[in-house]
C-alpha cells in the first residue's frame, strides 16, 4: 500500500513507473509489471485460476477477463497476459467486466461435479470463492455432464479427480517448469481435455505435493490428507520445516491435536512457496506408534523399563559424573534440536561437564571451522541472475531439494551457469554449463587445475571444453558461489577441502553455501554441538559467563568419538536424536564401538535401532511440537512453532538439559524459552541485535552473520590415493526417499523406499559383460565381499561404482570406512 | 472454621424430603399432580428433538462425513470424521462416508443448524425429548445409536423413552428452509428416498396460507392439530 493508491496524489514525478488508471484511480505500475500484479499491489484484487505469481502466466482460464483501454476504445483483455502501458485504462468493475466473470464461471461450472461435500478443497476452493463472489448464481445447463472414473491414483501420493479439473494448466506447468519433472500433461482434445500422466510412467516427482496446493480446484489431492479434515476444523501456525537445511517456510495444521497437513508458505528468501513432498508429508512420522512416550531404563536384568523423569535424570547424570574424566564422554546429534535446545545442551555439556567430544555431524559433513568460518552467500546470492554457480557436492535433488528447485529456476530462467563437480551428474542434467564429474579423490587435483588455467588437455577423463569453459567461468568477473556438501560419503572431507582452497585461489572473492543437509546442523554448529568451539564460532579459549568449566582442548568429532570408544578411551555416549548404529557412515565402526560402550543415554523422539541399546532413554518433543528457532544453510533464523502436543511425557529438549543440569547440583541460568534466547543474545556473537519476537515473524527472518575471530585456513593437500588400474572407486550419497527415520515412521512415504543397487559407467557395465539387474561381487579393500545386483549408471565417470546410502536391500554402510581417503572395489560378475 | 457453616445447610436440608419426582411421561393435570394416564406432553409437529442419522432406501448411510454440520454448530458438539469409503462394501454412495460421528448432547441446543448445513438430508431431528442420562458417555450419542435402524426407525436407548408413533416422522419435513438455501423460497422441497418410507411427497410449502392446505400424503399424522411452524 503506498500513497498513490490515493486518486488524489498522484504518483511524483520523480518515482519511475508506468502510470495508468484502475477504476478511475490514476496509479504507477512497475516497468513491465503483468496487470493483474499490479492491481494487486494497489488492493484490487482480479479473480484468477491460472496465475500464479511464481510461474509463467499462460491466460488459460479467462477469469481474470477485465475491461482495459490502450487508445483503441475499451475491451476484455487477459489482465494476467497483460503488461501495463503508459495510460492504459483499466476498469475491474464494469458491466463487461462483471459479464465476463458470469460468463467465464458459468462455463466452468457446466462440467464441474459441485461435489463440495466430500471434496478435500471444499471450504477453501479458489472456484467456491469466486463462484461465490464473481459467479452468476445460477446455473442454465440442465444436461448431463461429464463423467470420469472418480479419483484415480497418479502418483503414491496425489490423487486426481478430472471431473472436477477446470484445466488451468497449473500443475502441468508446475511439472515441467518448476520441478522440471514433465510426468503429466494434458490429453485429449475438446470437451474431452483432460490431465493425465503418460502411459506406464506415474507422476512420480519428489514435487508432487506442491500441485494439490496450487490446483484452483479439488482435482488434485494428496493421499497422506485425504479426507483427514476440512479447512473449518484445522489450526495452523507459521513455522519452518525442519526435514532438511533449506528452512523452508510452511504452515503446520492440526486438527484434534493431530498434525493432518503441512502448506509450502512463500518465502523470497528460502522457498517459494514450494516445498518437496518429504518436507510436505513427513509430519506423518509424529504420530507414528514407534514414537517414545516415556523416559526408559534398563534394569538389572537388561530390560528396558518404564521410569519416571526424576529417576531418568538421575542415572542419566550419575553416568555422566561417574565417567570422571570429561574426556571419556562423548556426545553425537543435536541436528534434530532447535537452537535454545542446542544452545542449552551445549551449555550443559560442555560449559558445566567439561566435554568437548561432542559432534552434531555424524561423519558425512565437513569440519566445523570450514562450515562457520567461509564467507557465506545466501540462497538469493547464489541465485542471482547472471552468476556462476559451482556445485561441489551431491545432487541437490536428492538432498535439499527445495534448494534444488531454487537453483534450477536460476539455472533455467535467470541465466546462470553452473559448474558441476559432483561425483555423479546431477538432476540439472544438460542445462549445466560445464560438467566435471571427477572420480573420487580427484576434486581436489581438478580444481587446481581449474585454478592454475591448465584446462589443454583432458584430467581424468573430463573433456578439455569442460575444463576451459569452468575455468573461463571462474574468471569472467560474474559471481562465483560455491554449494559445498559431502558429495560422497566414501571421499574423505579433506579432498573436499583442498578444492574449496583451489576454488578460492582461483577467485578469492568466491562465496560459500553450505550444503550440509541435517536439519538444524548449521544452528548446532553455531551453538558449538562440535569439537572446539564455544557457540558463536568462539574459541574454547574465551571466557563466556557462566561456562566457567568450558574444555580446555579440542576434543574428538564422531569418527574420534567411536574409535575411542572401540579402543576403550571412552565409555559413555550420549546420543542427541543421533542414530549412528544406522546413520553414521561407517557401520562397522559404530557397531563396534555400541559392543564396548558402557552407558548410553538417548534423548530421541522414535525407538531407533541405536536408541534401543540404550541404558536410559529420555523422550523429547519434535517438530510440531515444541517452540523454538531454527538456522538455514545460510545462518538465516526462522520460528519453529509448536501445533500439538508431544505424545506421553516427550519434552521440549532444553527442558531435558535443564533438569539435568539442576539433578547434577548445577543451574543453566534459564526457565523459560524467552531466558534461553536471552542468553543467547548475551552469550553468542551475531545475535545480539535479533529481535526474537518481531524478526522472526517477519517474512524472511534475520541472517546471523558473525564475524568470526579467525580466519580460515584452508589446506591445498590432501592425501592422494595412488590410482588403482583394476579396481572402482566407491560414490556413496543419499536419496530423498532412505531409511531415515522420519521416511521410514511415515506410512505414505515408507513404500517409496527403493532398493539399492551398484551402479557403474555404462563403460565399465560392458567391459564386464553385465545385462541390467545381474548380480555382482563387490569386494572392498579390506576384503570383505558383498553380492550385489548392478546396473548400468551414465552418471557416473567411468572407474566409479556408485551405491546410495540407507537404502533397502544393500547395508551401503557396510562398505565405507571411515577415515580413508577414498575406498576401492573390485567388481566381478556372480 | 467458614465449613461449618456449609454442614450447616446440609443438615437444615436434611430431613426436607426429596423434591425430585418420578418421571412417568411428563403430562401433568391442571393441579400440577402427575396424572396417572402416563401421556407425554404433546409437542410442536416441528420440535427438534433427539437427532437421527437416516439411510437410504437400500439402506445405505446418507452421511458423507463432510463434517458441515461439525462446522456450522455453534455449541461446537459435533465430532465428524470422514474416511474413504471401502471399495468392497461401501457404507455411503459416492467416495466418502462418515466413520466417526458424534453428538453430545450436554451441549446440542437443539438448534437444528446441523440439519439445515447437511448436503444429504442425513442428519435430521426426531420430535423425542425424552432423553435423560446420568453419565456423560451416555450423553455422548455414537454414530451406532444415532444411524437408524434396518427398517429405518431409529433406535430405541434405555434411557429414551419412545412410545408408539414417536418413531415416525423422523425426518425430511422438518428443515425449515429450502435446499437451495435462499430463506425467501416459496416452493416445495423435495427429500431423497428413505429407508423404511420411501419417497415422501414434498414439504409442507412455507407460506403461513400454503401450510393449512397443503396435505402430506405417505402416512396419516393423528397429532396434526398439534402441529405447527416456528
Ligand atoms: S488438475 Fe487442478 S491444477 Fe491441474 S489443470 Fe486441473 S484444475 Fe488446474
Ligand atoms: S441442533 Fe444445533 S447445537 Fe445441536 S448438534 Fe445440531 S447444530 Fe449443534
Ligand atoms: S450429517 Fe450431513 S452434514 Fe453432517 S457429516 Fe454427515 S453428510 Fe455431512
Ligand atoms: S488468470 Fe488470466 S487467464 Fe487465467
Amino acid at each position: 500500500m503506498t500513497a498513490t493508491e490515493n486518486p488524489e496524489s498522484p504518483a511524483p514525478e520523480a518515482e519511475p513507473g508506468v502510470p495508468f488508471t484502475l477504476n478511475g484511480s490514476e496509479l504507477t505500475a512497475k516497468a513491465g509489471e503483468l496487470l493483474i500484479d499490479a492491481a494487486q499491489r494497489h488492493g484490487v484484487h482480479i479473480p484468477h485460476f491460472c496465475y500464479h505469481p511464481r510461474m509463467t502466466p499462460v491466460g488459460m482460464c479467462r477469469m481474470c477477463l477485465v475491461e482495459v483501454d490502450t487508445g483503441r476504445g475499451p475491451a476484455l483483455q487477459p489482465s494476467c497476459m497483460l503488461s501495463v502501458t503508459p495510460n492504459m485504462k483499466v476498469n475491474t468493475e464494469s458491466e463487461p467486466t462483471t459479464r465476463a466473470q458470469d460468463g467465464v464461471l458459468e462455463l466452468l461450472l457446466i462440467n464441474h461435479p459441485l461435489d463440495c461435500p466430500v471434496c478435500d478443497k471444499g471450504g477453501e476452493c479458489p472456484l467456491q470463492d469466486n463462484a461465490y463472489a464473481f459467479g452468476p448464481g445460477e446455473s442454465r445447463f440442465v444436461e448431463e455432464k461429464r463423467h470420469y472414473e472418480k479419483p484415480i491414483p497418479i502418483s503414491d501420493l496425489v490423487l486426481l479427480d478430472r471431473e472436477r479439473c477446470i484445466l488451468c494448466d497449473r500443475c502441468t506447468r508446475f511439472a515441467s517448469e518448476v520441478a522440471g519433472d514433465p510426468l503429466i500433461h494434458f490429453i485429449d482434445r475438446g470437451a474431452q481435455t483432460q490431465v493425465n500422466t503418460f502411459p506406464e510412467h506415474e507422476f512420480s516427482s519428489y514435487f508432487s505435493g506442491n500441485t494439490v496446493q496450487i490446483c484452483p480446484v479439488g482435482a488434485l489431492t494428496a493421499q497422506p490428507y485425504r479426507f483427514a479434515a476440512r479447512p473449518w476444523d484445522l489450526a495452523e501456525v507459521e513455522s519452518t520445516s525442519m526435514v532438511d537445511s533449506t528452512g523452508a517456510r510452511v504452515a503446520v495444521q492440526s486438527s484434534q491435536d493431530r498434525l493432518v497437513r503441512i502448506q509450502g508458505v512463500d518465502s523470497d528468501a528460502t522457498n517459494w512457496g514450494w516445498l518437496s513432498d518429504k518436507e510436505r508429508f513427513a509430519y506423518e512420522a509424529t504420530d507414528s506408534t514407534e514414537r517414545l512416550t516415556q523416559p526408559l531404563m534398563r534394569n538389572d536384568a537388561g530390560e528396558l523399563v518404564s521410569t519416571r523423569w526424576n529417576g531418568a535424570i538421575k542415572r542419566a547424570v550419575a553416568a555422566l559424573t561417574d565417567a570422571a574424566d570429561p574426556r571419556r564422554i562423548g556426545v553425537l546429534g543435536g541436528a534434530r534440536l532447535t537452537l535454545e535446545s542446542q544452545y542449552a545442551w551445549a551449555k550443559l555439556l560442555k560449559g558445566l561437564g567439561a566435554v568437548d567430544n561432542i559432534d552434531a555431524q555424524l561423519g558425512d559433513g565437513l569440519p566445523a571451522d570450514i562450515v562457520l568460518g567461509l564467507p557465506r552467500a545466501t540462497i538469493a546470492e547464489a541465485c542471482e541472475p547472471g552468476g556462476v554457480v559451482v556445485l561441489l557436492g551431491a545432487d541437490p535433488k536428492e538432498e535439499l531439494p527445495t534448494l534444488y528447485l531454487r537453483l534450477r529456476h536460476a539455472v533455467q530462467f535467470d541465466g546462470v551457469a553452473l559448474i558441476e563437480m559432483s561425483p555423479r551428474a546431477t538432476s540439472f542434467g544438460d542445462s549445466v554449463a560445464a560438467r566435471l564429474n571427477p572420480l573420487p579423490g580427484a576434486v581436489g587435483h581438478l580444481a587446481a587445475a581449474l585454478a592454475e588455467g591448465m584446462v589443454g588437455t583432458s584430467i581424468g577423463g573430463i573433456a578439455p571444453a569442460q575444463l576451459s569453459t569452468a575455468h573461463r567461468l571462474l574468471g569472467s568477473g560474474r559471481p562465483v558461489t560455491v554449494i559445498v556438501g559431502r558429495g560422497n560419503l566414501a571421499e574423505s572431507p579433506e579432498i573436499v577441502v583442498s578444492a574449496l582452497a583451489a576454488l578460492r585461489r582461483a577467485n578469492p572473492d568466491v562465496r560459500f553455501l553450505s550444503a550440509l543437509r541435517r536439519g538444524n546442523v548449521h544452528g548446532a554448529l553455531e551453538m558449538g554441538l562440535t569439537p572446539g568451539f564455544l557457540p558463536g564460532g568462539q574459541g574454547l579459549d574465551v571466557e563466556l559467563p557462566g561456562w566457567e568449566m568450558a574444555p580446555q582442548s579440542r576434543g574428538l568429532d564422531a569418527t574420534g568419538i567411536l574409535k575411542s570408544a572401540v579402543n576403550g578411551t571412552l565409555d559413555t555416549l550420549v546420543l542427541l536424536g543421533a542414530d549412528p548404529l544406522e546413520d553414521f557412515a561407517d557401520g562397522t565402526l559404530a557397531a563396534a564401538a555400541f559392543e564396548r560402550l558402557g552407558t548410553v543415554i538417548s534423548v530421541d523422539t522414535f525407538m531407533t535401532a541405536s536408541t534401543s541399546a540404550a541404558d536410559v532413554i529420555l523422550p523429547a518433543a519434535m517438530f510440531g511440537e515444541a517452540d523454538g528457532t531454527f538456522m538455514n544453510l545460510e545462518g538465516r533464523l526462522s520460528p519453529v512453532r509448536a501445533k500439538v502436543t508431544a505424545p506421553g511425557q516427550g519434552r521440549p529438549d532444553w527442558m531435558i538439559a535443564t533438569d539435568m543440569a539442576a539433578a547434577a547440583g548445577g543451574d543453566l541460568g534459564f526457565t523459560t524459552l524467552h531466558d534461553v534466547r536471552a542468553e543467547i543474545a548475551a552469550r553468542v556473537p551475531g545475535f545480539a541485535d535479533i529481535d526474537w519476537a518481531s524478526d522472526l515473524g517477519a517474512e524472511d527472518g534475520p541472517l546471523v552473520r558473525p564475524l568470526r575471530t579467525w580466519t580460515v585456513s584452508l589446506s591445498e593437500t590432501a592425501p592422494i590415493p595412488p590410482a588403482d588400474d583394476y579396481g572402482l572407486r566407491l560414490v556413496v550419497d543419499r536419496k530423498l526417499w532412505d531409511n531415515g527415520t522420519m521416511v521410514t515412521e511415515s506410512g505414505s512415504l515408507r513404500p517409496l523406499i527403493g532398493d539399492a543397487v551398484l551402479g557403474l559407467s555404462p563403460a565399465d557395465f560392458s567391459r564386464l559383460g553385465l545385462s541390467s539387474g545381474d548380480d555382482v561381487d563387490v569386494t572392498i579393500a579390506g576384503g570383505e565381499t558383498h553380492t550385489v545386483a548392478a546396473v548400468s549408471d551414465n552418471r557416473l565417470p567411468v572407474g566409479a561404482a556408485h551405491i546410495p546410502f540407507a537404502l533397502n536391500s544393500v547395508r551401503a554402510q557396510s562398505f565405507l570406512s571411515a577415515g580413508e581417503p577414498v575406498i576401492e572395489l573390485r567388481v566381478r560378475p556372480s | 472454621m467458614g465449613y461449618f457453616e456449609g454442614f450447616a445447610v446440609t443438615l437444615k436440608k436434611w430431613g426436607e424430603g426429596v423434591t425430585t419426582k418420578e418421571y412417568r411421561g411428563g403430562r401433568t393435570d391442571r393441579k400440577g399432580h402427575i396424572s396417572d394416564k402416563d401421556q407425554k406432553s404433546p409437542k410442536p409437529e416441528r420440535l427438534h428433538g433427539r437427532h437421527v442419522l437416516n439411510r437410504y432406501e437400500d439402506g445405505m448411510e446418507k452421511c458423507i462425513g463432510c463434517e458441515l454440520c461439525a462446522g456450522v454448530c455453534p455449541a461446537r458438539c459435533i465430532y465428524v470424521r470422514g474416511k474413504d469409503n471401502p471399495a468392497d462394501e461401501p457404507k455411503s454412495p459416492g467416495e466418502r462416508y462418515g466413520f466417526v460421528y458424534e453428538i453430545n448432547y450436554l451441549r446440542c441446543i437443539h438448534c437444528d443448524l446441523c440439519v439445515e448445513a447437511c448436503p444429504t438430508e442425513a442428519i435430521t431431528e426426531t420430535k423425542l425429548f425424552e432423553f435423560s442420562f446420568t453419565n456423560r458417555s451416555d450423553a455422548i450419542y455414537t454414530k451406532d445409536e444415532l444411524l437408524v435402524g434396518d427398517d429405518g426407525r431409529p433406535q430405541n436407548l434405555p434411557w429414551e423413552d419412545w412410545r408408539e408413533g414417536d418413531d415416525r416422522d423422523t425426518s425430511g419435513w422438518m428443515r425449515a428452509t429450502s435446499p437451495s438455501g435462499r430463506a425467501s423460497y416459496l416452493g416445495t422441497p423435495s427429500w431423497s428416498g428413505e429407508l423404511g418410507y420411501g419417497v415422501r411427497s414434498g414439504d409442507l410449502a412455507q407460506t403461513a396460507k400454503d401450510a393449512s392446505s397443503t396435505e402430506r400424503s405417505s402416512h396419516d399424522d393423528d397429532d396434526d392439530e398439534h402441529g405447527g411452524h416456528h
